[in-house]
């Protein structure tokens, strides 16, 4: 077991890991971090994405040892006090249905939308094209996403 | 979906460091960047190392630089950071196209490039570029530094010419000095990602020097000589261009698997051939299609 | 027009916002404790053997495995429409995949550890993965003991073979009406398995309390049967219903998949050996792939008889379903789309044989479209033909021959109210129907292809759905009942209906998730009944509630009941104007009268809605008398693609599609599943493409080999269009569309290939591959068929 700390969601985390532990299962069941989900274990589907200093990455495939003197956010960091425009913009359109997508594609956006506040829709399209949805066609959420900065 | 295979992790600081773990372990001893490849491998059961050796505390990795007409790509620089490098989005267009082709945002924020060459496997996409590039892969070992030419990198599906105790430092890049346009076509199933069903890299230089590299439709990616050496010197006509593709069978030796059918990957590739030569030649004058822009 | 306050407008969803900040719970999110335990499955690698021995000594002595169980622990059956498969493989495994053994440990490494130690000894024998190979007389037979399954008295199984049911349909005289046809054609089209890939796996925790209370959480579509199958299964133990309870939160995606049991049954039974403790059963993603439910494959014969005029005369079909070797659920897919295989058409003459034949392929059973969208493949691909081929333009053929109100179904009964006509007409002018669109591109073809279909609920004839309503002190209402939420917006459909009710805003309507102690009965959230049955259900405990409102007020106040209404969650009166009572004052205190004492009390309210004309009494040889569908629900589609000559990839330009939905409960929920159902749809017929090997094993049991939409395969262009045909007896007139929009998908792609190219492909998917390769080969027929991958 070592000993890693991180900042999570804003607070420093210190924590006790075997070098096979997969982040996307502590996050989950250490630290009671439920936001990123299972859903394929190979970096295929986006469901376990979060942001590591600013950067979206599967969790999935990264070992928690990895993210020591790190910084990450989920969906539980976004959603601590006022919610984000663009989680605001979601609601609005009423993006998600079965809502297993939607913490990876919210942090996915939310990269898209720091770097480049006003993209086009293909834009859109490429940045979340590694986070899979099954239900709803995509193009809600395209639009939430789109709508957020439209000027 | 967890990792029940035990294995113990280092995160040395400095070259010798990892070299010292490297001769440990030997073939037991992984290194660990990206992780993209490795983890998916271990959980898979296709690899049971006995240490893993996380890179990414040597900063010195991190170089990448373009300085004396030559581009230095650390084995910790990543996809992304290639994508969203003007140096490499104006003078090296081909491999940043490649890039934009790898598999997702999320993967490719820490997949690294160097990783991608380690893995080796037949179909990866930055195979082409490289080879047509002609770059350099920068090796560390007990010896010290040496170079081998990426010609000489591939040597079977998922073998290198990475010998015990060396690891990658980095992949160099000389300019090319004569003006030049590139196209990487990359098939796949649909238009999301994809591992490569036929992968081909071009480089069309001035003077009528062409350079081509395909992947995923052979053992290793490599260059097609007997095309090249029909076609160089030659300015392209299309008369030129039908008959290099009828090349193109003898160049690639595609198989049949879940993904395509082999008689399908022959077919495409030639269609591809066409589509990649016309548009590496339309960007060496300056026009022609976005990089970026899918051609098939 | 009634003008709606809630119906028919576009209401927010209730589950949004939690979903969007990640509060939403699913099964792995809730935390069990620190005696949580966790399972590792040992399966069969052979699609048929005996198993002679399994030796799990070795396995044993790893640290941390809390016990290990084999099909001897538990040798009961179960099944929802036929009792044909075990919670673990007794004497023999049927599938590669199949659960053999199950290891239960502390922690999921030991878990995994410990499973690898579990040594099974096999013992091969034959085994078929085509379901024509299957009928013949040297197959295998999968189910030797067929002959004494108990099923349901509406399937016919045939002891001795591998056919689990068969299900025929004769109207008229097919015979007769070929002689009378001008024109007929006949072909064969092939249809493989598809995985409905949601991206929730699946997953069960089962917990037997000390005090032997078995409770279950369940990603599922379906608390109530699964109760019901649980009990049925571990009845041997001494369960029964009261002694189970299946809490479902939200679902990440079901399509059928997660309807009636599969791995479920394994937490259940788990649970019983470890008592005390939570043990957690949860698919990987390949498990997620072999071992649930795969959509069944199909070969399709069919035969259809025109006159020259574009009348059709006669429509013969004969469907070969490949159900895998557990048909329980998989059955009735046969049987419902074998009672509706000729599509949404008129005819006089009809000979339908739909058969449910066992195989070793991995089990299939429900996927959206229940076997309509693996059929009308072949009879919408038929259809465009035979019209081409008589000259005349397939989607006035469609007019000519689509069904009216009141016309004979293939069994006998009427035809619902329907806008099938509306449909048509209004997808063709969207579509620009008959205008044909060229390129200056020699190397692109642009083609037009069109399909109409239709779906009914398939049930059996008496399923129930129940509700409970109760008020908060603020005036809010919790409506507490059993269907579940997987992602259509089924909680937002019903609070839209309580709230026209009640006038209770949606905004101050709760939809409490099932847990079957205390949400009132629901069969299955499938079949695309939900918001009719339920939303039935759902409108008569509100009317309830505003009887007994009505009934505290006149009471009190003695106003004439029929003169009160309610209006901004007020009870107000006709009569006078000035009277204005708030509900929140009075229904949890009741109404105080003028002596002081009051009348009321808290107010509550239950619904029940159960079909009373259906009937699965059908004659078993021709399924005529009987009415075993509720309705059918419409619609037309149609698709404009750009085909690229040399590579054969397809770009969906735009895609139309019209649904009767009777009434919108909430149109931008029904056009949301149109975008969805639309896509899931492109991808089956373009380019999800399972294959396995010749032993029967899945190749492709990831994203990275089977792939399923990204954002960047949607067409261009997608419109929705809502028609409303009224359901008499729905709620407001709605009646379902969930499964429908995915069902004439891969048709229309079809159709608009052969336009394109003049290529008719009749085997599914219609890859980049199969049209490239045709049009280099000069091919104008394609019947490859690359699912089984021969070395």
């Amino acid at each position: 077991m070592k000993k890693i700390s991180f900042v999570l969601n804003g607070e420093k985390r210190n924590i006790y890991v075997e070098p096979n532990d997969l982040l996307l299962d502590v996050l989950r069941e250490k630290l009671g971090v439920k936001s990123p989900k299972y859903g394929c274990g190979r970096g295929d589907c986006g469901l376990c994405t979060v942001l590591i200093n600013g950067k979206s990455a599967r969790t999935c495939l990264i070992l928690a040892i990895e993210v020591d003197g790190q910084e990450i956010l989920t969906v539980e960091g976004l959603s601590k006090d006022k919610l984000t425009p663009l989680q605001e913009s979601f609601i609005k359109h009423n993006s998600f249905q079965c809502g297993f997508c939607a913490p990876g594609m919210i942090m996915t956006a939310t990269e898209l939308l720091e770097k480049n506040s006003n993209p086009t829709g293909e834009e859109v399209k490429e940045a979340i094209s590694g986070n899979l949805c099954r239900c709803t066609g995509y193009t809600p959420i395209i639009e939430a996403i789109l709508d957020v900065n439209k000027k | 979906m967890v990792i029940a295979h035990e294995f113990e992790y280092f995160k040395p600081e400095s070259v010798e460091g990892v070299i010292e773990l490297l001769l440990k372990y030997k073939d037991k001893a992984r290194l660990l960047a990206g992780g993209t490849d490795l983890i998916v491998r271990i959980k898979d059961g296709l690899e049971f190392p006995e240490a893993v050796i996380d890179i990414k505390g040597l900063t010195e990795l991190g170089k990448f630089e373009f300085k004396d007409n030559k581009l230095f790509i650390g084995s910790l620089v990543t996809f992304n950071d290639l994508i969203e490098s003007k140096i490499v989005e104006e003078k090296f267009p081909l491999l940043w196209e490649s890039s934009k082709t790898v598999a997702s945002i999320g993967i490719r924020n820490r997949a690294t490039i160097v990783g991608n060459i380690c893995s080796a496997v037949p179909s990866l996409d930055t195979g082409p570029a490289l080879l047509v590039y002609e770059a350099n892969v920068v090796v560390r070992g007990t010896e010290g530094e040496r170079v081998i030419s990426v010609l000489d990198w591939f040597l079977g599906p998922r073998k290198t010419a990475l010998e015990a105790g060396e690891f990658v430092y980095g992949i160099t890049i000389s300019l090319p000095e004569k003006k030049r346009g590139g196209s990487y076509v990359k098939l796949g199933r649909y238009n999301g990602e994809d591992l490569a069903q036929v992968g081909l890299g071009i480089l069309a230089l001035e003077g009528n020097e062409y350079r081509l590299a395909f992947c995923a439709v052979g053992p290793v990616p490599a260059r097609a000589k007997k095309i090249e050496a029909l076609l160089n010197g030659k300015s392209l006509t299309g008369l030129l261009i039908e008959e290099a593709k009828n090349l193109v069978p003898e160049e690639i030796s595609p198989i049949t698997d879940v993904r395509a059918t082999k008689e399908y990957r022959l077919h495409v590739a030639k269609i591809m051939f066409e589509r990649g030569i016309k548009a590496a030649v339309e960007r060496l004058d300056g026009k022609g299609p976005a990089y970026g822009e899918k051609l098939i | 027009m009634e003008e709606f306050k809630f119906i028919g407008k576009p209401v927010d969803r209730l589950d949004e916002r939690e979903k969007v900040t990640g509060a939403a719970k699913y099964v792995d999110d809730i935390e069990f404790g620190p005696n949580l335990l966790y399972t590792e499955i040992i399966e069969s690698p052979h699609p048929h053997a005996l198993i002679n021995n399994i030796n799990t000594s070795e396995a044993e002595k790893v640290e941390g495995v809390v016990k290990i169980v084999t099909g001897k622990d538990f040798p009961y059956k179960f099944g929802l429409y036929m009792k044909d498969r075990y919670i673990f493989a007794q004497d023999r495994v049927r599938f590669i995949g199949e659960q053999v053994a199950a290891v239960i440990a502390r922690d999921p490494k030991t878990a995994l550890k410990a499973a690898k130690l579990v040594k099974v000894e096999y013992e091969p024998f034959s085994a078929v993965f085509d379901p024509v190979e299957a009928l013949k007389e040297d197959a295998p037979v999968i189910h030797p003991e067929l002959g004494n399954y108990p099923h349901v008295p509406w399937f016919f199984p045939k002891g001795g073979s591998n056919v689990a049911h068969l299900r025929k349909v004769r109207k008229g005289d097919v015979e007769k009406g070929f002689k009378e046809a001008d024109f007929v054609l006949e072909d064969t089209y092939r249809i493989p398995r598809y995985a409905h890939c949601c991206l929730e796996t699946h997953i069960a925790v089962g917990l037997l309390d000390y005090s032997g209370r078995l409770t279950v959480w369940a990603s599922s579509q379906s608390p109530h049967t699964q109760r019901n199958l649980f009990a049925d299964a571990l009845a041997p133990l001494g369960f029964s219903h009261k002694d189970i309870r299946v809490i479902v939160p939200y679902v990440g995606g079901g399509f059928g998949g997660k309807a009636g049991v599969t791995m479920e049954v394994i937490a259940a039974a788990l649970a019983t050996v470890v008592k005390g403790h939570p043990v957690k059963v949860i698919w990987r993603r390949d498990q997620e792939f072999y071992n649930t439910y795969m959509r069944l494959q199909v070969m399709s014969k069919i035969k259809v008889g025109v006159k020259n005029d574009g009348i059709i005369t006669a429509f013969e079909i004969t469907n070969y379903w490949d159900a895998g070797p557990y048909a329980e659920y998989g059955a009735n897919v046969v049987n419902a789309s074998g009672l509706s295989a000729t599509g949404p058409y008129r005819i006089p003459n009809v000979k339908i044989d739909s058969y449910c034949i066992y195989t070793n392929l991995p089990v299939a059973g429900p996927y959206r479209g229940f076997g309509y969208s693996e059929m009308l493949f072949s009879v919408e691909s038929h259809m465009t033909r035979i019209a081409k081929a008589i000259g005349i333009d397939p989607v006035e053929f469609r007019r000519k021959n689509g069904i009216r109100e009141g016309d004979s179904l293939p069994y006998g009964a009427p035809m619902n109210p329907n806008g099938l006509l509306e449909a048509i007409d209004k997808v063709a002018k969207e579509i620009d129907w008959g205008k044909k669109e060229t390129l200056n591109d020699p190397n692109k073809a642009i083609g037009k292809g069109f399909a109409i279909f239709w779906k009914a609920p398939a049930m059996p004839p008496n399923v129930s759905s129940t509700a409970f309503i109760k008020f908060s002190e603020d005036g809010s209402l919790n409506v507490i009942v059993s269907g579940m939420e997987i992602g259509q917006g089924y909680l937002t459909a019903m609070a839209q209906i309580a709230a026209e009710v009640l006038t209770v805003p949606p905004e101050k309507i709760r939809i409490e998730l099932p847990d079957t102690d205390r949400n009132p009965y629901h069969w299955q959230t499938v079949a695309s009944h939900v918001t009719w049955a339920n939303g039935n259900a759902v409108k008569r405990a509100a009317l309830q509630i505003r009887d007994r409102i009505f009934e505290v007020v006149h009471e009190v106040y003695h106003y004439d009941k029929d003169t009160l209404y309610l209006e901004d969650e007020k009870v107000k009166c006709k009569l006078h104007a000035s009277f204005e009572l708030p509900l929140k004052d009075f229904v949890i205190e009741g109404i105080q009268t003028k002596d002081g004492t009051y009348r009321g009390g808290a107010i509550v309210g239950s619904g029940s809605f159960m079909p009373e004309f259906t009937s699965a009494q059908q004659d078993p040889e021709t399924s005529q008398g009987g009415h075993p569908n509720v309705h059918y629900t419409v619609g037309a589609a149609a698709v404009k693609i750009e085909i690229d000559k040399q590579t054969g990839k397809v770009r969906i330009l735009k895609a139309v599609e019209a649904l009767d939905a009777g009434k919108a409960i909430n149109p931008m929920n029904v056009k949301h599943q149109i975008y969805g159902g639309l896509l899931q749809g492109f991808a089956t017929a373009l380019y999800e493409d399972m294959r396995f090997d010749e032993n029967g094993k899945i190749l492709n049991p990831n994203f990275t080999d089977y792939k399923i939409p990204t954002s960047l395969d949607i067409p261009d262009e997608v419109v929705p269009i809502i028609v409303e045909v009224p359901q008499p007896d729905g709620p407001y007139g709605a009646r379902g569309i969930g499964e429908h929009p995915m069902i004439p998908a891969a048709p229309i792609i079809a159709n608009a290939v052969e336009d394109a190219l003049g290529v008719r492909i009749k085997s599914m998917p219609i890859t980049a591959e199969k049209i490239a390769m045709a049009i280099l080969n000069d091919k104008k027929e394609v019947d490859d068929f690359l699912m089984i991958m021969k070395k």
